[in-house]
């Protein structure tokens, strides 16, 4: 399966037992999230459980076995503090050992608290962040000047949109017409501090990402179905496209969903898994 | 004292990069719409489509060099040293973290640009770009310097910071015969008494300085530190065949730079 379809012709629906396995994954995908509390409670739960459904479409469609750099698609989690979801489906994927998942952020582990590119699955290190729409616009023109097909996915907060460089690359990207680059802003509402309505709103996205040239949508970032098709839209448009997501940080645990808080306790952490 | 043969860094460093880019298929060029000024405009003339200007944003300059690197081209990013520092940050998230192909190859640096006045001159950027994990950091002394660097620089693998001026580049090492290496650096004047260590253009100030040194009878050796970044023992300098390095370990020691002292040169001999 993967996003690149011919010239005119639409990205493939998923079938009812492709999304049934997709969400048996972001289920497994999101507990396992919820588990690491058990052993780090430094991490960004909520900001993880707002990326879930995402990742694990791209991570599923796109064409990551290949080592050619041109005909593969290249996915950058920009707000790299969802590492712990990216961690958790590329562990469902068997592209890292679950063993892992036990160790994030342990000195003595694989998984450091945000990506890096030592980790098998992990195409940018981020963490810092800004910088991972300039980094997918590089690759992009990269391919379209050797004439390969790989598609390069950018995963950004919107919190994320504070940040200068992200219309540094957004102006850039626009202008030289780098159409195999496919945005994602997750609009969960809180960055670190507080609300993005009370920090700096960002009611001006739909309209400054289009003055700018890209073409933007909609979908429900918790909707495998609706993001699919989104994306199937980005690919037939011929320009760069950005799909506005909305999402709930925490999505899914009642202690932290839809609040700014990132992380709870152990011990809610065990009562949610009981339950589930 | 008159300076003579003064010719200008940027403009050899131009028609260089342009060569380089005939032989080198897979060598890229970005600016952040300084390309006239530093003289990369010479490389758009003959490459307009390896040739990729993003317009004044230095921040989107780095990361979009390193997406390019890992498609499998080598990206050389020209910049004023000044307003590149402006990025360090992503430098070192992005590019010295991912240990990436990408070369830094800057003018106008220290008070080259001395008519801009203090927002375009860099006196930290050694500093800065020293500390890095995985770069290198050289700095030719004068164009000469520039023609027998450039293209060493270029062939070599990782994240690598290469510091130029603008026009004002006194000839100093036009009559050596010395090739560059990464780690080396050349024996300018062989002494006993005293040694002075320089990088960049002030060397001619340096071996100005160290012939009225002679004159009053102290006989003083001249280095010129290409390559501050790695530094070899002895400075690489040791001769193969009589094991002398024309200049004396333990001789008083003279640092000559035109960069800032804390963490830059100063601390790179020191340390």
């Amino acid at each position: 399966m993967s996003f690149v379809v011919p010239m005119g012709d639409d990205v493939q629906p998923i079938s009812l037992e492709e999304l049934q396995k997709l969400k048996q994954i972001a289920e497994r995908a999101r507990k396992n999230v919820i588990r690491m509390l058990f052993y780090d409670q430094t991490i960004h739960v909520g900001s993880s459980l707002s990326s879930v459904e995402i990742l694990t479409l791209l991570l599923s469609r796109a064409r990551r076995d290949s080592r050619d750099p041109l005909n593969r698609d290249w996915i950058i989690l920009s707000k790299g503090h969802a590492a712990p979801a990216l961690y958790a489906i590329l562990a469902e994927m068997g592209v890292i050992p679950k063993d892992e998942l036990w160790k994030i952020q342990d000195i003595n582990g694989l998984l450091q608290g945000h990506p890096e590119t030592f980790i098998p699955g992990v195409d940018m290190s981020t963490g810092s962040l800004g910088q991972g729409l300039s980094f997918g616009g590089g690759i992009a023109m990269g391919i379209k000047m050797k004439g390969g097909n790989g598609k390069v996915f950018v995963i950004m907060g919107d919190g994320e949109q504070d940040e200068g460089q992200v219309w540094e690359a957004a102006t850039h990207i626009a202008a030289r017409k780098l159409d195999n680059v496919i945005g994602f802003i997750e609009l969960n509402g809180y960055q670190l501090d507080g609300s993005v309505d009370e920090i700096k709103p960002k009611s001006y996205l739909r309209e400054v990402w289009s003055a700018i040239g890209w073409n933007v949508l909609k979908a429900d970032g918790h909707d495998i179905t609706s993001l699919n098709a989104a994306i199937g839209e980005a690919v037939k448009s011929g320009k760069p496209s950005v799909i506005l997501c909305n999402t709930l940080r925490g999505k899914g645990f009642p202690p932290i969903e839809n609040t700014k808080k990132q992380r709870s306790s152990p011990d809610d952490a065990r009562k949610y898994l009981v339950n589930a | 004292m008159m300076q003579e043969n003064i010719s200008s860094m940027r403009e050899v460093f131009g028609k260089l990069l342009a060569s380089l880019g005939e032989k080198y298929e897979d060598l890229v060029v970005l600016t952040a719409d300084v390309g006239d000024s530093t003289r990369a405009s010479y490389f758009r003339e003959r490459f307009p489509k390896r040739y990729f200007n993003v317009g004044i944003s230095e921040q989107d300059l780095v990361d979009f060099a390193a997406g390019m690197a890992v498609t499998g081209v080598r990206p050389l990013v020209v910049n004023f040293g000044m307003f590149l520092m402006r990025a360090w940050e992503q430098i070192r998230n992005t590019i010295a973290r991912m240990n990436l192909d990408v070369k830094f190859l800057v003018t106008h640096t220290g008070y080259s640009d001395s008519g801009d006045g203090s927002s375009h001159q860099v006196l930290e950027d050694v500093s800065l770009m020293r500390v890095l994990p995985n770069f290198k950091v050289v700095i030719p002394a004068d164009p000469y310097d520039v023609m027998r660097s450039l293209e060493v620089v270029v062939r070599e693998k990782g994240p690598l910071y290469y510091r130029m001026g603008r026009d004002y580049s006194p000839v100093v090492t036009k009559d050596f015969s010395y090739e560059f290496r990464i780690g080396q650096s050349a024996v300018l004047k062989e002494g006993e008494d005293l040694t002075i260590v320089g990088a960049g253009v002030v060397l001619w100030d340096a071996m100005q300085a160290a012939q009225e040194l002679e004159r009053m009878g102290i006989n003083t050796a001249v280095i010129n530190l290409l390559s501050v970044k790695p530094i070899e023992k002895d400075f690489g300098v040791l001769r193969q065949e009589d094991g002398e390095s024309g200049y004396r370990r333990g001789a008083q020691c003279l640092r000559w730079h035109r960069f800032s002292g804390g963490g830059g040169l100063g601390q790179a001999l020191s340390s």
